[in-house]
C-alpha cells in the first residue's frame, strides 16, 4: 500500500481507500505525501535555474542587498497609494523586485552575454556593451525575456524586452519604489524601470527605436 | 540548429498564422504548447540553452509527423513524448558532454535571495534526483500521464515506475525533512 501512495499520492484504488481508512499510519503517511505532492508541484511551476547568473561572492553583497531592501520597502511606502492597477506593470515590478541583486551590479558585461540574453527573445539591440552592467535571459509569461540593467546618468535602469506582450499605449506607472513606462513595440513591448524618481522618457523612446525584432524569433 | 531548418513550424509561424494555410491551426496548436514543452525539457536537461534546443528539434519531428496525431486532444501528451524521447537521444549522444550540475545549482543560489527557502531546497532536489527518478517523475506531475502510460513510454513494468516514482519522493520526503518510509523492495527495482 505504501508503494501505491507513494508513487501516485493524489490516485486510489477502492482496495487503497479501504485500507486506508482502518490504517492510521497509512492515512498519515498519504496525508504527508499529498502535502509533499503539492509542494513539488509549486517547485516545477518555473524551469530549474538559469544560466549564466553572477555569483553573490563579493562580502559586500548581503549588506548592499539589505541596504537595497531597506530603501525598497521606505520607498514602497511612500508610493503605496500610487500603485497602478496595471497588470503587466505589477508583475514586471514583480520580476524586478525577485532580482534586487540586478541593481548592484556594476561589473561590465561582455558582449557574448548581452547577446546570449537577447537571442532567446529573437532581438537585437546595438546597445554599447560599456553601458550593460546585467544581461539575463528571464522566465516571464510563458517566455524567456531579456532582462538587462543599462548604467545612464540617473543611475541604473532596468530594460526588459517583452516580445509577446503587447500594449496599446505608452504607460507609466510608480510601485514598490520604482519608476516605470511600457513602451508598445513593433512585435511586443519595451519596459524601463528606474528605482525612486526618474524620468525614463529618452531611454524608453531609444529602446523602443533601437530593438530589432528578429523574424524566426523562438 | 534553428537556422538550418528551413521547414521550421516555429520560425514561419506568422506567416502562416496570417495567410490561409490549413496547417495554420496546427501550428498554432503546437505553438501554444511551446511553454510547457520547455519547462518539461528544462527539468529534464538541467540546461535551457539545451532545452530550447530539444523543443525546437522536438517541433520538427512533431511537425514532420503531424498527420499522425489524429487527435488534437491527445497533443500535449504526444508532444511531450516526443521531447522526452528527443532528450534521451540528446543524452546518449552528448552524455559526456551535459551541463555540469554543479554549475547549474550555482546559478539558482542567486533565486534563493528573493524565494521560499522550502521551494529552493526542494528545487534543488528535484535537480539533484537521478534521471531514472526524475523523468517518471516529471512525466507524472508535468505531463499527466498515469503509471502504464510512464510504463509504456520508458520500456518499463508497471512496478517498476511505481517503485521509481516512489523512490523519487522518497527522496524528496527526506531532504524536506521528513522521515523517509522503509524502502520498497521489489524484484523491479532498478538495475
Amino acid at each position: 500500500m505504501r508503494l501505491e501512495i507513494g508513487a501516485d499520492p493524489a490516485g486510489g484504488t477502492p482496495a487503497l481507500e479501504e485500507h486506508v481508512r482502518d490504517c492510521a499510519s497509512c492515512r498519515q503517511f498519504r496525508e504527508e505525501m499529498r502535502t509533499l505532492d503539492t509542494n513539488i508541484r509549486r517547485a516545477l511551476e518555473r524551469p530549474p535555474g538559469r544560466v549564466g547568473a553572477p555569483r553573490l561572492t563579493a562580502p559586500w553583497r548581503p549588506w548592499a542587498l539589505a541596504a537595497s531592501v531597506l530603501l525598497a520597502m521606505l520607498a514602497v511606502m511612500t508610493v503605496w497609494l500610487l500603485r497602478p492597477s496595471d497588470t503587466l506593470a505589477h508583475e514586471v515590478v514583480a520580476h524586478v523586485r525577485q532580482e534586487p541583486e540586478s541593481w548592484l551590479a556594476s561589473r561590465q558585461i561582455d558582449a557574448h552575454s548581452i547577446d546570449e540574453a537577447l537571442r532567446g527573445a529573437g532581438v537585437k539591440l546595438d546597445l554599447s556593451a560599456d553601458r550593460v552592467s546585467y544581461a539575463q535571459s528571464c522566465w516571464f509569461r510563458g517566455h524567456y525575456v531579456p532582462h538587462l540593467v543599462v548604467q545612464t546618468t540617473q543611475g541604473p535602469v532596468t530594460v526588459m524586452i517583452l516580445r509577446n506582450q503587447r500594449v496599446a499605449s505608452r504607460r507609466s506607472f510608480q510601485e514598490s519604489g520604482m519608476t516605470g513606462v511600457i513602451v508598445p513595440a513593433p512585435q511586443g513591448s519595451v519596459a524601463v524601470l528606474a528605482r525612486g524618481n526618474a524620468d525614463l522618457e529618452t531611454l524608453a523612446s531609444q529602446m523602443q527605436q533601437e530593438v530589432r525584432w528578429l523574424p524566426d524569433a523562438p | 540548429m534553428r537556422n538550418s531548418q528551413p521547414e521550421s513550424p516555429v520560425s514561419s509561424i506568422s506567416e502562416r498564422l496570417s495567410g490561409a494555410d490549413p496547417r495554420a491551426s496546427m501550428t498554432q496548436l503546437f505553438e501554444s504548447m511551446r511553454p510547457d514543452l520547455l519547462r518539461f525539457a528544462h527539468w529534464l536537461a538541467r540546461d535551457r540553452s539545451l532545452a530550447e534546443d530539444i523543443v525546437q528539434e522536438s517541433l520538427l519531428r512533431a511537425w514532420r509527423s503531424r498527420d499522425t496525431l489524429k487527435d488534437r486532444g491527445a497533443a500535449r501528451a504526444w508532444l511531450l513524448t516526443i521531447v522526452r524521447r528527443e532528450h534521451a537521444r540528446l543524452y546518449e549522444r552528448k552524455r559526456l558532454e551535459l551541463v555540469s550540475l554543479d554549475e547549474a545549482l550555482d546559478t539558482q543560489a542567486v533565486e534563493k535571495a528573493g524565494s521560499d527557502s522550502d521551494l529552493f531546497t526542494l528545487r534543488h532536489a528535484i535537480m539533484r534526483l537521478p534521471i531514472e527518478y526524475r523523468e517518471p517523475l516529471l512525466l507524472q506531475t508535468l505531463g499527466g500521464f498515469s503509471t502504464e502510460e510512464i510504463a509504456r513510454e520508458l520500456d518499463l513494468s508497471s512496478t517498476a515506475v511505481l517503485t521509481r516514482l516512489f523512490r523519487a519522493r522518497n527522496k524528496l520526503r527526506a531532504i524536506c525533512g521528513m522521515t523517509p518510509a522503509p524502502d520498497v523492495s521489489t524484484s523491479e527495482a532498478l538495475p
